[in-house]
């Protein structure tokens, strides 16, 4: 099956005011299939937003190509551009009605006021806002301005919606409701979404793929549970999740299992793999991937942080080096100062080639 | 807990404040109703005859014998309050067209010295009324041009285009260019964004511009005193002619009716805005 849009080889060079040169794309090659949802996620200042800007029209690049449904993307302004946006800021029309607000893809395209009214009553009522066409986006509340924003960027029917941080300026609570029901609506319309954003929760919850974005570059691209088991590279294990990343030197290999130890002398087992003994590589664990038990590395509770039915633990190996992050399951007599062994599933620990 | 004393003393601060910026009007309102001729400071009682004079619908004025002292006062005045709102009205049309459209020039699109040309727009307004009349006059009879009405418009749009410009930048500077990029995304060209989107969101800056724009064209004196031809007076100049051969009630009336015109064109910006802003 053809990508619907495909990007090869995108670059961006900004001019800062210091007079450098900082490169926001640095060559980024992706598809994003047809009924797909993508995320690009990264710090502020990794070239997502002007990936993004690159798709609707607003930022040209200085070379590379972008396709979209087959068609070439260079040079067309963004009115003539098959996809739409939902702005960080939603960009509401203060002077119109939600109603107008709605419409306006329509009314710039001109379709009848009687066919337009029945579209913009369909919209609302996809995002749950039926009966409200009549207000000023002044008189809504922030969550409602959203689903204004969310229904006029999807009335026209675009192959493509681009959204641009579109929930960072919601409470939690209606932040992690928003994203159900927008991966919802994204099923519903059958359109692929490109979604921007700096938080990595949202980004696991609702995308089928992730693109991991640093400096200009992908640094990975894969499903939410590939990007979180097996992050590439130390960047992606940090930014996506708790992690606890661990310089180890192989010490022995016993058959499917490695023995594997800290500078420290702590001990990991992890998948053998090809390791060869003396190869020093960094063993990714997240918080869960550790339990507490009777056996297993003896560590000391420096902090537990209660967390409902968790308890999230820094311990202390008595070993020596860094600290490790552990979820484990609330359990009476795990506090400051007490003594634990930690066990974990040789299986589940990911191995970096680096040290 | 609230000073008593303290705030006796800001009280009467306040009124005094006020009292010294309006007791000014209130007495040049008070003499125009004062029936005396020869000195207004002595109250007779109370008359409209400097109304109706002015009006041309009595012929009392201050100097009886004198007839041509009732043209001077009704005819001419009207001619120049004539002069005054057409100068007005073509200036306020031109320079918050070219103001505001230069308002959007700047700050939507990037090109070359732009930090150069918003200082160099400032200029007009900082310069001494003076200077700029001068300088108008000389240029207009350098190049040869006749002064009249158009030299009036003409003179008053280089500075008034300057005040425009500002409001509307003021304005522009509040709005998120994600609007504009929001309409372009739904399919809008340049034109229907500036019709549809941007034109409707700085409308209470552009009416703010112009209505300024058009109080001060009215106002002005010193600019226009050197650049109007014999023929074209306005309403400012003609009242300088007349104060220069003594102060007569007539200019009490005239001056009580332009209080009245500001006040209710205040009040209809105050409105314009409130209504702008629900």
């Amino acid at each position: 099956m053809s990508a619907l849009l495909e990007i090869r080889d995108a670059r961006r060079t900004f001019v800062t005011p210091e007079g450098g040169r900082l490169a926001a794309l640095d060559g980024v090659s992706l598809d994003v299939s047809a009924n797909e949802f993508v995320t690009l996620l990264g710090p502020s200042g990794c070239g997502k937003t002007t990936l993004l800007r690159a798709i609707s029209g607003f930022e040209t690049l200085d070379s590379g190509t972008m396709r979209l449904g087959g068609a070439d993307l260079t040079g067309l302004p963004p009115f003539r551009r098959p996809v739409n946006t939902v702005f960080q800021s939603y960009a509401l029309f203060g002077h119109m009605t939600v109603a107008r607000n709605v419409g306006y893809a329509l009314e710039v395209a001109g379709v009848a006021k009687a066919a337009r009214e029945a579209e913009v009553a369909e919209a609302l009522e996809k995002v749950g806002l039926a009966g409200l066409g009549a207000r000023k986006p002044g008189q809504l509340s922030g969550g409602q301005r959203q689903r204004v924003a969310l229904a006029r960027a999807i009335i026209a029917k675009p192959q493509l919606l681009l959204l641009d941080e579109p929930l960072s300026a919601l409470d939690r609570n209606l932040r992690q409701q928003m994203q159900l029901e927008l991966k919802t609506l994204q099923h519903s319309l059958g359109i692929a979404f490109i979604f921007v954003t700096h938080d990595q929760e949202e980004a696991l919850t609702m995308s089928d793929r992730i693109v991991v974005m640093r400096a200009g570059q992908i640094e990975q691209i894969g499903t939410p549970r590939d990007i979180y088991r097996h992050p590439k590279n130390r960047f992606v294990a940090e930014f996506i999740g708790e992690t606890n990343l661990m310089p180890v030197t192989i010490d022995r290999v016993d058959g499917s299992e490695a023995l594997a130890r800290t500078a420290e002398g702590v001990e990991l087992r992890l998948p053998a793999s090809g390791r060869k003994p003396g190869e020093q590589v960094t063993a990714v664990l997240r918080p869960a991937d550790f339990t507490l038990g009777a056996s297993g590395i003896p560590a000391t509770v420096s902090r537990a942080v209660y967390l409902g039915s968790d308890l999230y633990v820094f311990v202390q190996p008595k070993a020596g080096g860094p600290e490790l992050r552990v979820i484990a399951r609330d359990t009476a007599g795990v506090e400051a100062g007490a003594t634990v062994h930690l066990s974990h599933d040789p299986a589940r620990v990911h191995v970096l080639e680096a040290a | 807990m609230r000073n008593p004393v303290g705030w006796a003393a800001l009280t009467a601060f306040s009124l005094a404040f006020f009292a010294f910026i309006y007791a000014p009007l209130f007495v040049i309102i008070g003499y125009s109703f004062n029936s005396n001729p020869v000195n207004m400071m002595i109250w007779e009682h109370f008359t409209f005859d400097w109304y109706t004079g002015l009006l041309g619908l009595s012929d009392r004025t201050t100097d009886v014998s004198n007839r041509a002292a009732y043209v001077e006062s009704t005819d001419q005045m009207l001619a120049a309050l004539r002069t005054s709102l057409t100068v007005a009205l073509f200036t306020t049309t031109i320079s918050t067209v070219i103001g505001t459209a230069t308002a959007i020039a700047l700050a939507r699109y990037r090109f070359r010295m732009r930090g150069f040309y918003n200082g160099f727009l400032m200029l007009p307004m900082m310069m001494p009324d003076i200077v700029l009349g001068i300088g108008l006059l000389i240029f207009f009879v350098t190049i040869g041009m006749k002064l009249s009405m158009l030299t009036i418009i003409i003179g008053h749009c280089t500075f008034l285009t300057s005040y425009v410009f500002i409001i509307v930048q003021a304005r522009i500077a509040g709005i998120d260019p994600a609007l504009e990029e929001a309409s372009a995304d739904l399919g809008a060209s340049e034109w229907v964004t500036l019709r549809k989107v941007l034109l409707p969101q700085l409308t209470p800056g552009i009416l703010g511009g112009a209505l300024l724009a058009f109080v001060i064209s009215m106002d002005d004196l010193v600019i226009t005193y050197f650049i109007s031809g014999t023929g074209d007076t306005t309403l400012p100049v003609f009242i300088f002619g007349m104060i220069r051969r003594g102060v007569k009630p007539e200019i009490n009336a005239i001056a009580t009716l332009i209080i009245l015109a500001s006040v209710v064109i205040a009040a209809l910006g105050l409105w314009l805005r409130s209504r702008k802003t629900d």
